[in-house]
């Protein structure tokens, strides 16, 4: 089932993605996602790949055909990419009819995003514009959230929407974790209440541990049975016990991490990725040892406790950085999907805590490219990758010059109008 | 101090009315069962050192009394012939203590009222003593531990009726008491109340004052009846006691006596000393607790993370609590409420003592200022002719480590605490079981208790002694003895663990009582209190300096706009000059100016943020009611909240606090400079108006609550307008009422409401409108209102759909304070769009960029750049967007929101474009005074790191 799948994905690929128009970049100063800059870039684009990038005086232009756009002293990246968010599961917060992200139960490894993403979410369009190409579209709920996708953000359909199906599992690890929280507050006198609380919530997330670890066990056993009835949820385990999937584990206390990670190793699984890991600064070491990515969350945060830096979210990358750990931005949170479209705007925060503004860019593409297993087809501006890129008047790291003039997924020209662009238009003419 | 004249003036005539019987000894009409019993023996003590007041004592002295009171006491009084005499040689005699907040007897269960208040937390008609029991095992407790009377109050809801003062020494309820209503309680937490309201801390202070405005109001009524207000009237003249959870709820429960002429005794939660420079000044008597937070450490590093520095250092300062206050003359009394044992009591005064307050400061405050500030110190607290007979007999020194209890007497009523005999049992002895020596052991005194412990290695403890004449049993290894003593010998069996019984016996060989000092818990001292007293908290308020910074570029908000190569000049908190090489001597004091280079860094004025919700203290809405606009975030500033610093890095100066949008007409609102330090008064800015939030639209119709919300009105649009359109028809009749009684007096008086106070404010343009609103419907709808009742909407808030009727709000005059970029969070912000404020601003709308969250409002200077992006505002106009335009539409722009001579000198140091994501704030200066720089803000982390592990420290040693 899962083969005539993909081939099926494979054929409406080149019904879409057919084209036969050559389309050039010249002239803009390419981003390439590496840590590279060409400065006066050519860049020729053919049937959705990149078949030539490199400096305007060493590309012959000998195409005829071709549809050239000249970006000048423009900025050119490639697509951006955002790991671990909601968005095409659901439109609105406040109304649950609009929302597909949360299945309810504990363990549902069985469930995926990407049948439930919708193409014509107004949201999507709007972080679309900013750059934003490619998105894991990551289910929540429970303990085992389900299996995500990664999309694109302008499609059809889920399926001709699917950039990369099926790329990993979720877990959020059950753990002690208030963001913001302030602890010990004198303000409130019912403490021991609060006390009994917390004791209450750490015998109950010890429980769901266990309860983790059978299933876990029974999804290995499950695999060695010789007459089985089909267990849909433990069937979803195999390819992440095989490394086909991979294990992204969302923790973000230096407890959880260590735990999540422990326990994931227990079971002899190699492809994981910690998600969160706002206090994985603290253990890199750790980090390092078990040789995982992370998917950093939100930095523009606030600290987790009262006494920590006050800029210790912002700081966060650079310590990452600094200790050799692969890592990218995700904008996991409130207003996660409408929010998303500052994804470049977290990249640029690193750029005033120690990054150059190419190793900033890393963070959003190349980057999440790796961690999300898709970094030979995107990623970079390289040839024989898609040509997923956009064009912006300036640098889209900072607010003010964040511009975005073109955007290519696989090599097609993609709209710049959303549902607010409409409004403004129709309002400025007002 | 109180005015004890006046007070004990005032407890007579509250006898009078009252009909208080001032004696509770004799119970003449009672029948008797069986034959008289009297009791007509003159108990003379003699011999003994007597504190006949907490500072005065006299050696050597006799103290004669008969039935319940002190008929002499001093030195050379006569005995008569028919007195019984006790000879105090060796021993000493104070007064009993008196704890004056307890809930000693009250019943747990108690049925409501019936004619009571609309709020069940209003509970004027409970009368304590109407709720009273005798609690043998309680009263044991207390008397143990010397004290001889107690006040008996409920403990739950706002305001809890009256207390009653009671003696401990009664096994009948009548007899026992001594004021039968000794005091009015209050409090600003609901408790078990039922009522839906208050659910904030500013209702709960609303609905105190709307009660006290009720019960005047209800005096001059002759024809309505009320129950409540009855009783509070009634009962208004009683002394009050008011419990407060934190310090900073002292000022907030001051305001409110001031505001009612009250004097309020205010029952404490132990952290008053963060504030005790403000609080010395009110002369405020307290009731203190003596209850130290336990804070628990964990083995994990990692969950230490989760304690922070401010609990630390309470625990670490909370035990030099009492002799702050004492030191800053603050009057104070003691009391066991909190205390998780009776225990800890004596344990806990040693740690106080250990603090080096001075012993008659303690004993004051058990004895004196409890009978003084329940205005009972005409018949205790001190030992005095004709006074109650409430004393006690003990030895050692006042509260040292020696100290110990043998008799209370309370009313002329012997109850023992200690046998006498201790005296004989005390030194260090040899001990034989079965005639073989075994290890040394000592008795001693600890805690007002005999203790004992076997000199092993281990200092191992001896538990459970009791003691019975002189006769003695104690557990030893899980050995049981049982023995006789006398002065140097104690003898007798024991039965061990095998089954068997033995004999054994102690052999004294020295009579040293001291405990050989086993390590007190050494606090020495406490680190310095910070203001607040936590991370990043200041030493003291930063100096208003005279600055100038040379050569930056310089974002004016006036005509010149951005300025390179530009001076500012400030001093004495205002901007001096604005302009090109700015001469020295335009300063009163040119050789004391900090010239600071500013070459390559832009300089703004301070962030405005016209939406926010931080510093505010339990709950941002009071959401229980449609329209709630008597409640103020004003009373509830909360000053330690971190976020006003971390808003100050941000380069955010001026913040207003807005009630929540719960409810169509919300809460009054606070304009608050960021003076990170000061009390939450000194936050207030005090030259901004007056402000009310309103909401409109998802959130007022409970649309996104859950399914239980369905009920409460209104849950559409339409009734939305029509409460707010009821609420000014309301309003305005209230006025017009007002106005009439005004010009005749013989109308009936109107009942002041403080709720329609607001809105008649509004109406007269005296308080400005600030609305929560998103569709255009609604926007509209609410200046048509406005307009219907001649008054104008001074901004509106969110308005993510302003853009649609920007003409409208122009026409209307309305300025607009919204989001850069959110939506789709609700379905009534499915239209809103990041080119709002463009649009706005366009059509000629003083528009904002606002954070509505702590953590956005650290980046408000990123938000404005997005409508730069966003419909290609100007650099200049986008910056506007966040300083200058909320200061216009919070109507201070005369003082702040640009650099121009004169104005407040507050403003930010950038290390670049302002508007850029590369740029960092490096200095915030308010008033002049600089509250946040990098370079501080290294220190304080450097603070940060050495205090926690000290702390740490220190407190895991505590713990072992």
């Amino acid at each position: 089932m899962k083969y005539n799948f993909i081939l099926f994905l494979l054929f409406t690929q080149l019904l879409i993605g057919q084209n036969t128009v050559t389309n050039i970049l010249l002239g803009g100063v390419a981003h390439i996602g590496n840590g590279e800059v060409i400065q006066n870039s050519t860049i020729i684009i053919e049937e959705g790949k990149i078949i030539q990038i490199g400096h305007s005086d060493t590309i012959n232009l000998n195409i005829s055909d071709a549809k050239i756009l000249n970006v000048k002293g423009k900025h050119i990246y490639p697509s951006l990419i955002l790991p671990n968010t909601t968005l095409g599961l659901a439109e609105i917060d406040a109304v649950r009819a609009s929302r597909d992200e949360k299945e309810v139960g504990l363990f549902n490894s069985n469930v995926r995003s990407q049948i439930a993403y919708n193409t014509e979410s107004t949201v999507v369009s709007t972080v679309r514009t900013n750059g934003i190409l490619l998105a894991q579209v990551t289910p929540r709920g429970g303990v085992i959230g389900g299996t995500s996708s990664v999309m694109k953000l302008h499609g059809n359909n889920w399926q001709d929407a699917t950039y990369l199906q099926d790329d990993g599992l979720h877990i959020y690890w059950p753990e002690e974790f208030h963001r913001g929280h302030w602890t010990h507050s004198h303000d409130f006198t019912a403490k021991d209440k609060e006390d009994d609380k917390e004791d209450h919530k750490k015998k109950k997330r010890k429980k769901t541990i266990i309860e983790l670890h059978e299933f876990f066990e029974s999804a290995q056993q499950y695999n060695l049975l010789a007459n089985k009835e089909i267990d849909l949820r433990l069937e979803a385990m195999q390819s992440v016990f095989l490394g086909d999937k991979k294990l992204y584990l969302h923790a973000n206390t230096v407890n959880g991490i260590k735990d999540a990670v422990l326990f994931a190793t227990s079971y002899g699984i190699r492809n994981i990725v910690i998600v969160g890991g706002s206090e994985s600064w603290r253990i890199t070491d750790f980090i390092l040892k078990h040789n995982i990515p992370i998917i950093l969350g939100r930095i523009h945060s606030l600290p987790n406790h009262q006494d920590e830096d006050i800029d210790q979210p912002f700081k966060t990358p650079k310590i990452l950085a600094d200790a050799g750990i692969v890592f990218c931005l995700d904008y996991h949170g409130d207003m996660e999907r409408m929010g998303s479209r500052n994804l470049p705007f977290l990249a640029g925060t690193t750029v005033n805590y120690g990054f150059s503004k190419e190793e900033a860019l890393k963070l959003i593409t190349l980057n999440p490219a790796l961690i999300l297993g898709i970094e030979e087809r995107t990623g970079t501006l390289e040839q024989g990758k898609d040509a997923n890129l956009f064009v912006s008047s300036g640098d889209i790291l900072d607010v003010v010059s964040n511009n975005v003039e073109h955007l290519f997924l696989l090599g097609r020209q993609v709209p710049l109008e959303n549902h607010q662009t409409k409004l403004y238009n129709k309002y400025l003419d007002k | 101090m109180l005015d004890s004249c006046k007070h004990i003036i005032k407890f007579f005539f509250l006898y009078f009315i009252l009909m208080l019987p001032l004696t509770s000894y004799a119970q003449d009409n009672f029948p008797i069962n069986g034959v008289r019993s009297t009791n007509q023996i003159t108990y003379a003590f003699i011999n003994a050192d007597i504190y006949i007041d907490y500072n005065k004592i006299i050696s050597n002295a006799t103290l004669l009394i008969k039935n319940d009171r002190i008929l002499k006491v001093g030195s050379n009084i006569k005995i008569p012939n028919d007195a019984k005499i006790i000879d105090l040689n060796g021993y000493k005699i104070c007064p009993s203590f008196i704890d004056i907040y307890t809930d000693y007897g009250q019943k747990t269960n108690f049925s409501d009222i019936e004619l009571s208040s609309w709020n069940s937390a209003l509970n004027t008609e409970f009368n304590a003593i109407n709720n009273f029991e005798i609690d043998l095992n309680k009263a044991e407790s207390f008397i143990k531990n010397g004290f001889g009377i107690v006040n008996s109050l409920n403990k739950d809801g706002i305001i809890r009726g009256s207390s009653t003062l009671v003696s401990l020494s009664y096994d009948k309820p009548h007899s026992s008491v001594i004021i039968d209503q000794s005091a009015l309680c209050l409090s600003f937490n609901k408790g078990a109340s039922k009522t839906k309201y208050p659910s904030s801390l500013m209702g709960s202070i609303a609905l105190i004052r709307q009660a006290y405005y009720d019960a005047d109001w209800y005096d001059g009524q002759k024809h309505i009846y009320n129950n409540s207000l009855r009783a509070f009237n009634i009962k208004r003249d009683l002394p009050k006691i008011f419990e407060v959870s934190n310090y900073q709820s002292i000022f907030r429960a001051n305001k409110i006596a001031n505001e009612f002429k009250e004097k309020y005794i205010i029952k404490t939660n132990g952290d008053e000393y963060k504030r005790v420079e403000e609080l010395k000044n009110l002369d405020i008597p307290l009731i203190v607790p003596i209850n130290f937070d336990k804070l628990k450490i964990n083995t994990d590093p990692y969950e230490n993370l989760n304690i922070s520095l401010a609990s630390l250092k309470h625990a670490e300062t909370a035990p030099y609590n009492f002799s702050i206050l004492v030191n800053h003359g603050i009057d104070v009394a003691l009391t066991l409420d909190g205390l998780d044992s009776f225990s800890d009591f004596y344990k806990n005064l040693k740690t106080i003592i250990s603090t080096g307050v001075n012993k008659n400061e303690i004993l004051k405050s058990l004895t004196y200022n409890p009978a003084n500030f329940l205005n009972v110190y005409n018949q205790t607290g001190s030992l005095e002719k004709g006074k109650k007979a409430n004393f006690l007999i003990f030895s050692g020194d006042l509260f040292s480590n020696n100290f110990l209890i043998y008799e209370n007497w309370i009313n002329g009523k012997k109850f023992v605490v200690n046998n006498k005999n201790i005296q004989k049992l005390i030194g260090k002895y040899n001990f034989f079981i079965d005639g073989n020596k075994g290890n040394e052991i000592s008795f001693f005194v600890k805690n007002n208790k005999i203790c004992a412990q076997a000199d092993t290695s281990k200092k191992e403890s001896i538990d459970n002694i009791k003691l019975f004449n002189k006769q003695i049993s104690f557990i030893k290894n899980g050995i049981f003895f049982n023995g006789t003593f006398s002065d140097s010998l104690i003898y007798g069996e024991l039965y061990d663990s095998l089954g068997h019984w033995n004999t054994w016996q102690l052999v004294k060989f020295s009579t040293d009582n001291k405990l050989s000092p086993s390590n007190p818990d050494s606090i020495s001292t406490h680190s310095k209190i910070l203001y607040p007293n936590m991370a990043y908290g200041l030493q003291s308020n930063p100096i208003q300096q005279s600055i100038l910074f040379i050569n930056a570029t310089v974002w004016t908000n006036e005509e010149a706009g951005i300025v390179e190569n530009c001076d500012v000049a400030i001093q004495d908190g205002k901007i001096l000059a604005v302009g090109e090489k700015i001469n020295l001597n335009i300063f009163k004091s040119p050789s004391n100016v900090v010239l600071i280079d500013a070459s390559n860094k832009h300089i703004t004025s301070g962030i405005i943020d016209e939406h926010s919700h931080i510093a505010i203290s339990r709950g941002v809405n009071e959401g229980t009611q449609a329209v709630t606009s008597e409640v103020r975030i004003g009373d509830v500033i909360n000053s330690d909240d971190i976020n006003i610093y971390r808003q100050l890095a941000g380069g955010v100066t001026i913040a207003q606090l807005l009630h929540g949008s719960a409810n169509p007409i919300g809460g009054q609102s606070a304009i608050i400079k960021l003076r990170w330090g000061q009390s939450a008064e000194n936050l207030k800015y005090h030259l901004a108006k007056p402000f009310i939030k309103f909401a409109l639209g998802e959130n007022v119709k409970q649309s996104n609550w859950g399914s239980q919300y369905r009920t409460r009105f209104p849950q559409t649009r339409m009734g939305v307008e029509q409460i707010i359109y009821d609420a000014f028809v309301r309003a305005k009749e209230y006025k017009e009422n007002n106005q009439a009684y005004r010009k005749n007096k013989k109308l009936q008086k109107p009942r002041k409401n403080l709720e329609l106070d607001a809105l008649v404010e509004i109406m007269d343009g005296k308080r400005l409108v600030t609305c929560h609103s998103y569709v255009q419907s609604e926007i509209l709808m609410l200046m048509d209102i406005a307009n219907q009742f001649n008054f104008k909407i001074n901004t509106f808030t969110h308005i993510l759909e302003g853009y649609k009727v920007a003409g409208q709000l122009k026409l209307h005059g309305a300025n607009a304070s919204t989001f850069s970029d959110w939506w789709a969070y609700k379905y009534e912000v499915n239209d809103a769009i990041p080119y709002n404020a463009a649009l706005l601003i366009d059509a000629g709308v003083n528009t904002a960029i606002n954070s509505d969250d702590a953590e956005m409002g650290r980046r408000l200077n990123q938000e404005a750049a997005k409508i730069v992006k966003y419909g290609h505002v100007s650099y200049e106009e986008a910056w506007k967007s966040v300083t200058l335009n909320p200061a216009k539409m919070l109507q201070i722009d005369q003082y702040v929101g640009s650099l121009k001579e004169n104005k407040d000198a507050d403003i930010v140091i950038w290390s670049s474009n302002p508007l850029s994501m590369y740029s960092k704030v490096e200095k915030t200066f308010i008033d002049g005074r600089c509250y946040y720089s990098i370079e501080q803000d290294l220190e304080h982390r450097e603070i940060i790191k050495t205090e926690k592990s000290r702390l740490l420290n220190k407190m895991i040693k505590n713990q072992k």
